[in-house]
Protein backbone atom coordinates (compact mmCIF):
# COMPACT_ATOMS: atom_id res chain seq x y z
CA UNK A 1 0.00 0.00 0.00
CA UNK A 2 1.58 3.65 -1.02
CA UNK A 3 1.83 5.98 1.61
CA UNK A 4 -1.03 8.27 0.21
CA UNK A 5 -3.19 5.41 0.80
CA UNK A 6 -2.56 5.69 4.32
CA UNK A 7 -2.44 9.01 5.48
CA UNK A 8 -2.89 12.07 3.23
CA UNK A 9 -3.36 15.99 5.53
CA UNK A 10 -4.94 17.31 1.90
CA UNK A 11 -7.37 14.66 2.36
CA UNK A 12 -7.77 14.37 5.75
CA UNK A 13 -8.25 18.02 6.03
CA UNK A 14 -11.21 17.72 3.73
CA UNK A 15 -12.64 14.49 5.18
CA UNK A 16 -12.39 16.37 8.75
CA UNK A 17 -14.19 18.81 7.51
CA UNK A 18 -16.76 17.12 5.91
CA UNK A 19 -17.16 14.82 9.22
CA UNK A 20 -17.55 18.28 10.96
CA UNK A 21 -20.57 19.60 8.76
CA UNK A 22 -22.25 15.91 8.72
CA UNK A 23 -21.74 15.64 12.97
CA UNK A 24 -23.36 19.27 13.21
CA UNK A 25 -26.12 18.51 11.22
CA UNK A 26 -26.99 15.35 12.90
CA UNK A 27 -25.87 16.54 16.18
CA UNK A 28 -25.26 20.28 16.26
CA UNK A 29 -29.35 20.62 18.38
CA UNK A 30 -28.57 17.93 19.96
CA UNK A 31 -25.42 19.51 21.77
CA UNK A 32 -26.67 23.06 21.76
CA UNK A 33 -29.68 21.95 23.52
CA UNK A 34 -27.13 20.04 26.34
CA UNK A 35 -25.08 22.95 26.31
CA UNK A 36 -27.34 25.82 26.58
CA UNK A 37 -30.27 24.65 27.66
CA UNK A 38 -29.35 22.70 30.54
CA UNK A 39 -27.63 25.55 32.54
CA UNK A 40 -30.68 27.72 31.39
CA UNK A 41 -33.58 25.41 32.73
CA UNK A 42 -31.38 24.96 35.68
CA UNK A 43 -31.91 28.10 36.46
CA UNK A 44 -34.87 29.20 35.93
CA UNK A 45 -36.21 25.62 37.20
CA UNK A 46 -34.27 26.47 40.93
CA UNK A 47 -35.46 30.40 41.30
CA UNK A 48 -38.93 29.03 40.33
CA UNK A 49 -38.99 26.50 43.72
CA UNK A 50 -37.12 29.06 45.12
CA UNK A 51 -39.69 31.53 44.74
CA UNK A 52 -42.52 29.09 45.37
CA UNK A 53 -40.96 27.63 48.40
CA UNK A 54 -38.99 30.58 49.82
CA UNK A 55 -40.04 33.49 48.09
CA UNK A 56 -37.04 34.50 47.29
CA UNK A 57 -35.35 34.77 44.19
CA UNK A 58 -32.33 32.59 44.87
CA UNK A 59 -30.40 31.30 41.45
CA UNK A 60 -28.47 27.98 41.85
CA UNK A 61 -25.58 27.31 43.77
CA UNK A 62 -22.13 26.65 42.86
CA UNK A 63 -22.56 22.82 43.94
CA UNK A 64 -25.89 22.23 41.98
CA UNK A 65 -24.76 23.83 39.05
CA UNK A 66 -21.34 21.40 38.89
CA UNK A 67 -23.78 18.51 39.53
CA UNK A 68 -26.10 19.32 36.64
CA UNK A 69 -22.65 20.01 34.54
CA UNK A 70 -21.54 16.80 35.22
CA UNK A 71 -25.51 15.12 34.05
CA UNK A 72 -24.56 17.06 31.01
CA UNK A 73 -21.28 16.05 30.22
CA UNK A 74 -22.27 12.53 30.59
CA UNK A 75 -25.17 13.08 28.17
CA UNK A 76 -22.95 14.34 25.98
CA UNK A 77 -20.48 11.96 25.90
CA UNK A 78 -22.82 9.12 25.73
CA UNK A 79 -25.09 10.34 23.21
CA UNK A 80 -22.78 11.98 20.94
CA UNK A 81 -21.02 9.07 19.14
CA UNK A 82 -24.13 7.03 18.46
CA UNK A 83 -25.48 10.38 16.81
CA UNK A 84 -22.34 11.01 14.96
CA UNK A 85 -21.03 7.65 13.75
CA UNK A 86 -23.77 5.21 15.43
CA UNK A 87 -25.32 5.19 11.61
CA UNK A 88 -22.40 3.28 10.20
CA UNK A 89 -23.55 -0.72 11.25
CA UNK A 90 -26.34 0.18 9.19
CA UNK A 91 -26.36 -0.82 5.57
CA UNK A 92 -27.25 2.77 4.14
CA UNK A 93 -25.15 4.75 5.85
CA UNK A 94 -22.58 2.12 6.53
CA UNK A 95 -21.46 1.32 2.64
CA UNK A 96 -20.93 5.13 2.10
CA UNK A 97 -18.86 5.56 5.03
CA UNK A 98 -16.69 2.47 3.73
CA UNK A 99 -17.02 3.50 0.51
CA UNK A 100 -15.45 7.31 1.03
CA UNK A 101 -12.45 7.71 -0.57
CA UNK A 102 -10.61 7.93 2.53
CA UNK A 103 -8.24 5.74 4.24
CA UNK A 104 -9.22 3.73 7.25
CA UNK A 105 -6.50 6.16 9.43
CA UNK A 106 -7.64 9.06 8.42
CA UNK A 107 -11.59 7.82 9.05
CA UNK A 108 -10.66 6.78 12.32
CA UNK A 109 -8.46 10.00 13.49
CA UNK A 110 -11.40 12.06 12.59
CA UNK A 111 -14.17 9.91 14.73
CA UNK A 112 -11.56 10.20 17.24
CA UNK A 113 -10.81 14.19 17.30
CA UNK A 114 -14.62 14.73 16.91
CA UNK A 115 -15.63 12.32 19.88
CA UNK A 116 -12.49 13.15 22.35
CA UNK A 117 -12.07 16.86 21.54
CA UNK A 118 -14.13 18.47 20.01
CA UNK A 119 -17.30 17.88 20.73
CA UNK A 120 -16.26 18.12 24.43
CA UNK A 121 -14.35 21.18 24.00
CA UNK A 122 -17.47 22.74 21.85
CA UNK A 123 -19.94 21.58 24.56
CA UNK A 124 -18.10 22.97 27.44
CA UNK A 125 -17.25 26.06 25.94
CA UNK A 126 -20.76 26.39 25.26
CA UNK A 127 -22.03 25.56 28.73
CA UNK A 128 -19.48 27.02 30.50
CA UNK A 129 -20.35 30.15 28.66
CA UNK A 130 -23.73 30.05 29.26
CA UNK A 131 -23.09 29.85 32.97
CA UNK A 132 -20.56 32.76 33.08
CA UNK A 133 -23.16 34.79 31.58
CA UNK A 134 -25.98 33.57 33.51
CA UNK A 135 -24.09 34.61 36.98
CA UNK A 136 -22.73 37.73 35.14
CA UNK A 137 -26.78 38.69 35.03
CA UNK A 138 -27.70 37.13 38.33
CA UNK A 139 -25.08 37.43 41.37
CA UNK A 140 -27.66 35.31 43.50
CA UNK A 141 -25.67 32.29 41.80
CA UNK A 142 -22.31 33.37 43.00
CA UNK A 143 -19.18 32.17 40.93
CA UNK A 144 -19.54 30.97 37.75
CA UNK A 145 -17.86 27.72 37.27
CA UNK A 146 -14.80 28.68 35.65
CA UNK A 147 -13.95 30.79 38.35
CA UNK A 148 -15.00 27.97 41.22
CA UNK A 149 -13.03 25.55 38.96
CA UNK A 150 -9.88 28.30 38.94
CA UNK A 151 -9.96 28.80 42.52
CA UNK A 152 -10.17 24.98 43.56
CA UNK A 153 -7.27 24.06 41.16
CA UNK A 154 -5.48 27.51 42.65
CA UNK A 155 -6.33 25.06 46.19
CA UNK A 156 -5.49 22.38 45.55
CA UNK A 157 -1.45 23.46 43.82
CA UNK A 158 -1.22 25.13 47.25
CA UNK A 159 -0.56 21.48 48.98
CA UNK A 160 2.04 23.37 51.19
CA UNK A 161 -0.16 25.31 53.18
CA UNK A 162 -3.02 22.42 52.99
CA UNK A 163 -0.07 19.78 54.42
CA UNK A 164 1.00 21.89 57.42
CA UNK A 165 -2.75 22.07 58.70
CA UNK A 166 -1.93 18.48 59.07
CA UNK A 167 0.79 19.46 60.99
CA UNK A 168 -0.17 18.91 65.09
CA UNK A 169 1.09 17.27 67.68
CA UNK A 170 0.07 13.91 66.78
CA UNK A 171 1.00 14.17 63.22
CA UNK A 172 5.53 13.91 62.36
CA UNK A 173 6.91 15.94 59.98
CA UNK A 174 7.95 13.06 58.25
CA UNK A 175 4.27 11.85 57.65
CA UNK A 176 3.49 15.23 57.13
CA UNK A 177 5.37 15.43 54.01
CA UNK A 178 3.76 12.18 53.00
CA UNK A 179 0.77 13.63 53.19
CA UNK A 180 1.97 16.40 50.93
CA UNK A 181 3.41 13.78 48.72
CA UNK A 182 0.11 11.85 48.25
CA UNK A 183 -1.87 14.85 47.73
CA UNK A 184 0.58 16.52 45.25
CA UNK A 185 -0.05 13.54 42.83
CA UNK A 186 -3.37 13.34 43.60
CA UNK A 187 -3.86 16.69 42.31
CA UNK A 188 -1.67 16.47 39.44
CA UNK A 189 -3.58 17.26 36.35
CA UNK A 190 -2.36 15.00 34.19
CA UNK A 191 -3.82 12.25 36.28
CA UNK A 192 -7.22 13.28 34.98
CA UNK A 193 -7.04 14.58 31.83
CA UNK A 194 -6.20 10.92 30.21
CA UNK A 195 -9.67 10.02 31.44
CA UNK A 196 -11.41 11.94 29.41
CA UNK A 197 -10.63 9.56 26.45
CA UNK A 198 -11.16 7.08 28.88
CA UNK A 199 -14.94 8.15 29.15
CA UNK A 200 -15.56 8.94 25.22
CA UNK A 201 -13.58 6.01 23.70
CA UNK A 202 -15.55 3.09 24.64
CA UNK A 203 -19.33 5.06 23.73
CA UNK A 204 -17.85 5.43 20.54
CA UNK A 205 -16.46 2.11 20.11
CA UNK A 206 -19.86 0.46 21.24
CA UNK A 207 -21.70 3.22 18.76
CA UNK A 208 -19.87 1.43 16.24
CA UNK A 209 -19.54 -1.76 17.43
CA UNK A 210 -23.25 -2.95 18.34
CA UNK A 211 -25.89 -2.73 15.62
CA UNK A 212 -28.66 -1.93 18.36
CA UNK A 213 -29.45 -0.94 21.74
CA UNK A 214 -25.92 0.86 21.73
CA UNK A 215 -25.75 2.85 24.71
CA UNK A 216 -27.48 -0.05 26.86
CA UNK A 217 -24.90 -2.68 25.78
CA UNK A 218 -21.95 0.16 26.31
CA UNK A 219 -22.89 0.93 30.02
CA UNK A 220 -23.32 -2.87 30.26
CA UNK A 221 -19.47 -3.61 28.89
CA UNK A 222 -18.49 -1.00 31.18
CA UNK A 223 -20.14 -2.45 33.92
CA UNK A 224 -18.50 -6.24 32.96
CA UNK A 225 -15.06 -5.17 32.07
CA UNK A 226 -15.40 -2.54 36.18
CA UNK A 227 -16.69 -6.10 37.26
CA UNK A 228 -13.57 -8.21 36.15
CA UNK A 229 -10.94 -5.80 36.89
CA UNK A 230 -12.10 -5.32 40.35
CA UNK A 231 -11.90 -9.44 40.56
CA UNK A 232 -8.59 -9.65 39.14
CA UNK A 233 -7.29 -6.65 41.52
CA UNK A 234 -9.09 -7.67 44.92
CA UNK A 235 -6.12 -10.43 45.87
CA UNK A 236 -3.36 -7.68 45.22
CA UNK A 237 -5.31 -5.19 47.25
CA UNK A 238 -6.89 -7.34 50.24
CA UNK A 239 -3.62 -8.16 52.21
CA UNK A 240 -3.50 -4.18 51.90
CA UNK A 241 -7.18 -3.24 52.62
CA UNK A 242 -7.17 -5.70 55.46
CA UNK A 243 -4.09 -3.99 57.17
CA UNK A 244 -5.78 -1.14 57.05
CA UNK A 245 -8.67 -2.25 58.39
CA UNK A 246 -6.92 -3.68 61.26
CA UNK A 247 -5.18 -0.32 62.29
CA UNK A 248 -7.93 1.14 61.66
CA UNK A 249 -7.86 2.11 65.72
CA UNK A 250 -4.36 2.85 65.52
CA UNK A 251 -2.54 6.46 65.65
CA UNK A 252 -2.72 8.89 62.47
CA UNK A 253 1.08 7.79 62.37
CA UNK A 254 0.89 4.08 61.32
CA UNK A 255 -2.22 4.67 59.51
CA UNK A 256 -0.22 7.74 57.45
CA UNK A 257 2.70 5.12 57.07
CA UNK A 258 0.81 2.29 55.37
CA UNK A 259 0.46 4.61 52.58
CA UNK A 260 4.33 5.02 52.57
CA UNK A 261 4.59 3.04 49.40
CA UNK A 262 5.44 2.61 45.94
CA UNK A 263 1.61 3.04 44.47
CA UNK A 264 1.25 5.86 46.46
CA UNK A 265 4.73 7.23 45.43
CA UNK A 266 4.50 6.37 41.53
CA UNK A 267 0.27 7.15 41.68
CA UNK A 268 0.50 8.98 38.84
CA UNK A 269 2.73 6.78 36.68
CA UNK A 270 0.28 4.33 37.48
CA UNK A 271 -2.68 5.60 36.58
CA UNK A 272 -1.06 7.09 33.26
CA UNK A 273 -0.11 3.50 32.38
CA UNK A 274 -2.83 1.76 33.37
CA UNK A 275 -5.04 4.47 31.53
CA UNK A 276 -2.84 4.77 28.95
CA UNK A 277 -3.31 0.74 28.42
CA UNK A 278 -7.18 0.96 28.80
CA UNK A 279 -7.40 3.93 26.10
CA UNK A 280 -4.62 2.14 23.19
CA UNK A 281 -6.91 -0.97 23.47
CA UNK A 282 -9.97 0.82 22.93
CA UNK A 283 -8.61 2.81 19.98
CA UNK A 284 -7.20 -0.68 18.75
CA UNK A 285 -10.95 -1.80 18.67
CA UNK A 286 -12.45 1.44 17.33
CA UNK A 287 -9.65 0.77 14.26
CA UNK A 288 -10.03 -2.84 14.27
CA UNK A 289 -14.17 -2.50 13.73
CA UNK A 290 -13.18 0.62 10.70
CA UNK A 291 -11.16 -2.16 9.35
CA UNK A 292 -13.18 -4.75 9.33
CA UNK A 293 -16.68 -3.74 9.24
CA UNK A 294 -18.48 -5.14 6.13
CA UNK A 295 -21.67 -4.57 4.71
CA UNK B 1 -10.10 -4.21 -16.04
CA UNK B 2 -12.21 -6.22 -13.71
CA UNK B 3 -10.56 -9.80 -13.03
CA UNK B 4 -12.76 -11.89 -10.97
CA UNK B 5 -10.93 -15.50 -10.11
CA UNK B 6 -12.69 -18.34 -8.26
CA UNK B 7 -14.42 -16.71 -6.50
CA UNK B 8 -16.44 -17.68 -3.79
CA UNK B 9 -18.38 -15.92 -0.42
CA UNK B 10 -20.52 -17.33 2.02
CA UNK B 11 -23.05 -16.48 4.69
CA UNK B 12 -23.85 -17.76 8.00
CA UNK B 13 -21.24 -18.61 10.84
CA UNK B 14 -20.11 -22.27 9.62
CA UNK B 15 -18.82 -20.46 6.13
CA UNK B 16 -16.17 -21.96 4.31
CA UNK B 17 -15.42 -24.08 7.20
CA UNK B 18 -15.49 -27.88 6.26
CA UNK B 19 -14.03 -28.77 9.87
CA UNK B 20 -17.39 -28.45 11.54
CA UNK B 21 -19.30 -31.50 10.79
CA UNK B 22 -22.92 -31.04 10.18
CA UNK B 23 -25.93 -33.23 9.57
CA UNK B 24 -27.39 -32.99 6.10
CA UNK B 25 -30.55 -35.50 6.73
CA UNK B 26 -31.56 -33.25 9.91
CA UNK B 27 -31.31 -30.28 7.62
CA UNK B 28 -27.84 -28.57 8.37
CA UNK B 29 -26.88 -27.03 5.71
CA UNK B 30 -23.32 -28.16 4.67
CA UNK B 31 -20.39 -25.29 4.80
CA UNK B 32 -20.30 -26.09 0.87
CA UNK B 33 -24.10 -25.15 0.12
CA UNK B 34 -23.68 -22.08 2.15
CA UNK B 35 -21.69 -20.59 -0.55
CA UNK B 36 -23.80 -18.02 -2.42
CA UNK B 37 -21.12 -17.48 -4.54
CA UNK B 38 -18.98 -20.41 -5.81
CA UNK B 39 -15.65 -20.73 -8.40
CA UNK B 40 -16.93 -17.29 -9.93
CA UNK B 41 -14.61 -16.56 -12.52
CA UNK B 42 -14.78 -13.42 -15.14
CA UNK B 43 -13.25 -10.70 -16.67
CA UNK B 44 -15.20 -6.87 -16.77
CA UNK B 45 -14.02 -5.07 -19.57
CA UNK B 46 -13.75 -1.34 -20.08
CA UNK B 47 -16.60 0.69 -21.80
CA UNK B 48 -19.26 -2.22 -21.17
CA UNK B 49 -22.15 -1.03 -18.78
CA UNK B 50 -23.15 -4.91 -17.80
CA UNK B 51 -26.81 -5.58 -17.01
CA UNK B 52 -26.09 -8.71 -13.63
CA UNK B 53 -29.36 -10.43 -13.59
CA UNK B 54 -30.51 -13.36 -11.42
CA UNK B 55 -33.48 -14.47 -8.93
CA UNK B 56 -33.72 -13.16 -5.53
CA UNK B 57 -31.08 -14.81 -3.28
CA UNK B 58 -28.14 -16.10 -5.99
CA UNK B 59 -26.16 -13.29 -5.00
CA UNK B 60 -26.44 -10.04 -7.32
CA UNK B 61 -26.04 -7.65 -4.34
CA UNK B 62 -23.09 -9.84 -2.37
CA UNK B 63 -21.30 -9.87 -5.81
CA UNK B 64 -21.54 -6.02 -6.35
CA UNK B 65 -20.81 -5.63 -2.45
CA UNK B 66 -17.53 -7.69 -3.33
CA UNK B 67 -16.13 -5.57 -6.28
CA UNK B 68 -16.79 -2.28 -4.95
CA UNK B 69 -14.63 -3.86 -1.22
CA UNK B 70 -17.70 -3.89 1.26
CA UNK B 71 -17.24 -7.35 1.59
CA UNK B 72 -14.07 -9.72 1.50
CA UNK B 73 -13.85 -12.48 -0.59
CA UNK B 74 -14.10 -16.08 1.52
CA UNK B 75 -11.86 -17.80 -1.65
CA UNK B 76 -10.36 -16.25 -4.56
CA UNK B 77 -9.58 -12.97 -5.45
CA UNK B 78 -11.30 -9.63 -7.08
CA UNK B 79 -8.36 -7.60 -9.30
CA UNK B 80 -9.59 -4.55 -10.10
CA UNK B 81 -6.64 -2.68 -12.20
CA UNK B 82 -4.24 -3.93 -9.57
CA UNK B 83 -6.15 -2.70 -6.59
CA UNK B 84 -8.04 -5.21 -4.39
CA UNK B 85 -11.05 -3.84 -4.11
CA UNK B 86 -11.38 -4.49 0.27
CA UNK B 87 -7.88 -2.91 0.75
CA UNK B 88 -10.06 -0.39 -0.10
CA UNK B 89 -7.52 2.27 -0.46
CA UNK B 90 -8.62 5.93 -1.22
CA UNK B 91 -6.80 5.61 -4.58
CA UNK B 92 -9.16 2.67 -5.61
CA UNK B 93 -11.90 4.66 -3.83
CA UNK B 94 -11.60 7.80 -5.43
CA UNK B 95 -12.16 5.80 -8.92
CA UNK B 96 -15.44 3.66 -8.12
CA UNK B 97 -19.00 4.51 -6.78
CA UNK B 98 -21.32 2.00 -5.21
CA UNK B 99 -24.81 3.39 -5.75
CA UNK B 100 -27.05 0.71 -2.82
CA UNK B 101 -30.45 -0.53 -3.17
CA UNK B 102 -31.15 1.35 -0.07
CA UNK B 103 -30.20 4.66 -0.05
CA UNK B 104 -29.63 6.56 3.41
CA UNK B 105 -31.51 10.17 3.86
CA UNK B 106 -28.88 12.62 5.08
CA UNK B 107 -29.81 15.94 7.40
CA UNK B 108 -28.69 18.26 4.21
CA UNK B 109 -30.15 19.49 1.20
CA UNK B 110 -28.69 17.59 -1.71
CA UNK B 111 -27.16 20.18 -3.08
CA UNK B 112 -24.93 20.40 0.09
CA UNK B 113 -24.58 16.80 0.00
CA UNK B 114 -22.94 16.92 -3.09
CA UNK B 115 -20.98 19.72 -1.99
CA UNK B 116 -19.56 18.08 0.85
CA UNK B 117 -18.76 14.59 -0.19
CA UNK B 118 -18.38 15.32 -4.16
CA UNK B 119 -14.89 16.82 -3.42
CA UNK B 120 -13.19 13.22 -2.70
CA UNK B 121 -14.21 12.00 -6.47
CA UNK B 122 -11.74 13.78 -8.75
CA UNK B 123 -13.57 13.77 -11.06
CA UNK B 124 -16.91 14.98 -9.85
CA UNK B 125 -18.52 17.99 -11.00
CA UNK B 126 -21.28 20.27 -8.85
CA UNK B 127 -22.49 21.55 -12.65
CA UNK B 128 -23.51 17.69 -13.34
CA UNK B 129 -24.87 17.12 -10.21
CA UNK B 130 -27.23 20.32 -11.08
CA UNK B 131 -27.98 19.16 -14.76
CA UNK B 132 -28.58 15.24 -14.05
CA UNK B 133 -31.00 16.52 -10.80
CA UNK B 134 -32.78 18.86 -13.16
CA UNK B 135 -32.99 15.96 -16.17
CA UNK B 136 -34.29 13.83 -12.92
CA UNK B 137 -36.82 16.60 -12.42
CA UNK B 138 -35.72 16.83 -8.74
CA UNK B 139 -34.58 19.69 -6.91
CA UNK B 140 -31.03 20.24 -5.79
CA UNK B 141 -32.16 22.59 -2.48
CA UNK B 142 -34.34 20.44 -1.07
CA UNK B 143 -33.48 18.99 2.09
CA UNK B 144 -32.94 14.86 1.90
CA UNK B 145 -34.53 13.81 4.99
CA UNK B 146 -38.03 15.50 3.29
CA UNK B 147 -37.69 13.47 -0.48
CA UNK B 148 -39.46 10.92 -1.04
CA UNK B 149 -37.72 7.13 -1.77
CA UNK B 150 -37.77 7.99 -5.45
CA UNK B 151 -36.32 11.52 -5.29
CA UNK B 152 -33.45 10.26 -3.09
CA UNK B 153 -32.62 7.59 -5.35
CA UNK B 154 -32.64 10.19 -7.87
CA UNK B 155 -30.11 12.26 -5.77
CA UNK B 156 -27.70 9.71 -5.01
CA UNK B 157 -27.99 8.65 -9.15
CA UNK B 158 -27.21 12.20 -10.25
CA UNK B 159 -24.40 11.94 -7.63
CA UNK B 160 -23.41 8.74 -8.98
CA UNK B 161 -23.02 9.92 -12.01
CA UNK B 162 -21.37 13.32 -11.29
CA UNK B 163 -18.45 11.50 -9.61
CA UNK B 164 -17.23 10.52 -12.58
CA UNK B 165 -15.72 7.47 -11.81
CA UNK B 166 -14.51 4.54 -13.97
CA UNK B 167 -15.88 1.83 -11.80
CA UNK B 168 -19.83 2.28 -11.31
CA UNK B 169 -21.70 0.01 -9.49
CA UNK B 170 -25.31 -0.19 -9.17
CA UNK B 171 -27.95 -1.84 -6.96
CA UNK B 172 -31.70 -1.92 -8.67
CA UNK B 173 -31.04 1.87 -9.58
CA UNK B 174 -34.37 1.84 -11.07
CA UNK B 175 -36.12 0.65 -7.99
CA UNK B 176 -38.82 3.79 -6.71
CA UNK B 177 -38.43 5.65 -9.98
CA UNK B 178 -41.69 6.46 -11.56
CA UNK B 179 -41.98 5.52 -15.08
CA UNK B 180 -40.82 8.72 -17.23
CA UNK B 181 -37.97 8.71 -14.36
CA UNK B 182 -36.53 5.48 -15.69
CA UNK B 183 -36.44 6.90 -19.06
CA UNK B 184 -34.71 9.64 -17.68
CA UNK B 185 -32.58 7.30 -16.13
CA UNK B 186 -31.45 5.53 -18.86
CA UNK B 187 -30.54 8.62 -20.82
CA UNK B 188 -29.03 9.75 -17.89
CA UNK B 189 -26.49 6.88 -17.69
CA UNK B 190 -25.64 6.69 -21.56
CA UNK B 191 -25.40 10.37 -21.29
CA UNK B 192 -22.86 11.54 -18.24
CA UNK B 193 -20.70 8.05 -18.51
CA UNK B 194 -17.13 7.79 -19.16
CA UNK B 195 -16.11 5.73 -22.18
CA UNK B 196 -13.84 4.07 -21.02
CA UNK B 197 -16.00 3.52 -17.48
CA UNK B 198 -16.94 -0.29 -16.57
CA UNK B 199 -20.52 0.01 -14.86
CA UNK B 200 -22.38 -2.85 -13.30
CA UNK B 201 -25.71 -2.98 -12.71
CA UNK B 202 -28.50 -5.32 -10.99
CA UNK B 203 -31.72 -5.15 -11.44
CA UNK B 204 -34.80 -7.59 -11.51
CA UNK B 205 -36.52 -4.70 -13.59
CA UNK B 206 -35.27 -6.13 -17.25
CA UNK B 207 -37.25 -3.65 -19.33
CA UNK B 208 -36.21 -0.86 -17.52
CA UNK B 209 -32.71 -1.67 -18.78
CA UNK B 210 -33.00 -3.24 -21.81
CA UNK B 211 -31.81 -0.69 -24.20
CA UNK B 212 -28.70 0.13 -22.47
CA UNK B 213 -26.91 -2.73 -20.98
CA UNK B 214 -24.84 -5.36 -22.75
CA UNK B 215 -23.37 -7.45 -21.92
CA UNK B 216 -25.56 -9.39 -19.83
CA UNK B 217 -24.65 -11.97 -16.75
CA UNK B 218 -27.14 -13.69 -15.58
CA UNK B 219 -26.06 -15.10 -12.22
CA UNK B 220 -27.46 -19.06 -10.81
CA UNK B 221 -26.95 -19.99 -7.22
CA UNK B 222 -22.86 -20.58 -6.99
CA UNK B 223 -22.53 -20.10 -10.58
CA UNK B 224 -22.42 -17.88 -13.59
CA UNK B 225 -25.26 -19.34 -16.17
CA UNK B 226 -24.41 -16.61 -19.11
CA UNK B 227 -21.81 -13.85 -19.62
CA UNK B 228 -22.01 -12.53 -23.34
CA UNK B 229 -22.68 -9.16 -25.04
CA UNK B 230 -25.58 -9.02 -27.32
CA UNK B 231 -24.08 -9.48 -30.21
CA UNK B 232 -23.35 -12.90 -29.20
CA UNK B 233 -26.46 -14.01 -27.63
CA UNK B 234 -28.04 -12.53 -31.19
CA UNK B 235 -25.58 -14.94 -32.88
CA UNK B 236 -26.46 -17.73 -30.65
CA UNK B 237 -29.68 -17.67 -30.04
CA UNK B 238 -32.92 -16.76 -31.91
CA UNK B 239 -36.04 -14.45 -30.53
CA UNK B 240 -39.03 -15.41 -32.42
CA UNK B 241 -41.68 -13.28 -32.50
CA UNK B 242 -44.55 -15.21 -34.50
CA UNK B 243 -46.86 -17.04 -33.38
CA UNK B 244 -46.06 -20.60 -35.34
CA UNK B 245 -44.90 -22.53 -32.37
CA UNK B 246 -42.01 -24.66 -32.83
CA UNK B 247 -41.22 -27.61 -30.88
CA UNK B 248 -37.31 -27.08 -30.53
CA UNK B 249 -38.43 -24.00 -29.00
CA UNK B 250 -36.27 -23.34 -25.51
CA UNK B 251 -38.49 -21.27 -23.77
CA UNK B 252 -42.01 -19.79 -24.96
CA UNK B 253 -44.36 -17.53 -23.85
CA UNK B 254 -47.79 -16.12 -25.21
CA UNK B 255 -47.40 -12.47 -24.88
CA UNK B 256 -50.65 -10.35 -25.91
CA UNK B 257 -50.41 -10.39 -30.04
CA UNK B 258 -49.09 -13.86 -30.29
CA UNK B 259 -45.91 -15.38 -28.33
CA UNK B 260 -42.33 -15.40 -28.64
CA UNK B 261 -40.17 -18.41 -28.62
CA UNK B 262 -36.20 -18.37 -27.87
CA UNK B 263 -34.32 -21.33 -30.23
CA UNK B 264 -31.13 -21.69 -31.32
CA UNK B 265 -30.20 -19.33 -33.71
CA UNK B 266 -29.48 -21.82 -36.82
CA UNK B 267 -29.90 -19.33 -39.90
CA UNK B 268 -27.64 -16.97 -37.88
CA UNK B 269 -30.37 -14.50 -38.66
CA UNK B 270 -30.52 -10.98 -36.69
CA UNK B 271 -33.35 -10.73 -34.07
CA UNK B 272 -34.71 -8.60 -30.93
CA UNK B 273 -33.36 -9.47 -28.01
CA UNK B 274 -36.04 -9.99 -25.38
CA UNK B 275 -34.38 -9.83 -21.81
CA UNK B 276 -36.97 -11.57 -20.04
CA UNK B 277 -37.84 -14.50 -22.31
CA UNK B 278 -33.54 -14.87 -22.26
CA UNK B 279 -33.53 -14.78 -18.33
CA UNK B 280 -36.46 -17.39 -18.75
CA UNK B 281 -34.88 -19.53 -21.32
CA UNK B 282 -31.17 -19.87 -19.43
CA UNK B 283 -33.00 -20.88 -16.65
CA UNK B 284 -34.87 -23.50 -17.77
CA UNK B 285 -31.77 -24.67 -20.07
CA UNK B 286 -28.90 -24.20 -17.94
CA UNK B 287 -26.20 -26.54 -18.67
CA UNK B 288 -27.22 -26.32 -22.64
CA UNK B 289 -27.00 -22.32 -22.41
CA UNK B 290 -23.43 -22.90 -20.91
CA UNK B 291 -22.71 -25.51 -22.89
CA UNK B 292 -23.89 -23.00 -26.01
CA UNK B 293 -21.72 -19.79 -24.84
CA UNK B 294 -18.96 -21.29 -23.28
CA UNK B 295 -17.78 -22.77 -26.69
Amino acid sequence: MKTNDIFNFRRFGKYFTSDLRTCWANYGLSLLTIAILFPVVTYFLTNAFNLVLNSTWDGPDIGLRSFIFIVATICLVVTMPVKCYGKITEKQYGSFFLTLPASRLEKFVSMFLMTSIIAPALGFALYLGTDAIICALDHTCGRNLVAGAMELIRNMGDMKELTMNFVDESITIENAALVHEILGQISNPWMYIDEIFGITLPFLLGAIYFKNGKTVKTILAIFAFSMATSIIMTPFMETWAAEIVRNANADPNTILQMFNNGIFKHLVLIDTISDTVVNLALMAGIWLRIKTLKH
Amino acid sequence: MITIKDLGFTYGETGGLKTITLNKEKGHMLPEDRYVLKNINMNLEEGRIYGLLGENGVGKTTLLTLLCGLKKPQTGSIDIDGHNPYDREPSFLADQYYLSDEVAPMNIKAIDYARNYGKFWEGFSLEKFIEIMKELETDPEQKMTRMSFGQLKKTYISFALACNTKYLFMDEPTNGLDIPSKAQFRKAVTKHTREDSVIVISTHQVRDLENIIDPIIILDRQDVLLNATMAEIAERLYFDYTSDKTDDALYSEMIPGGSIQVTLNQTGEDSKINLEALFNAVHQNKELIKGIFNK
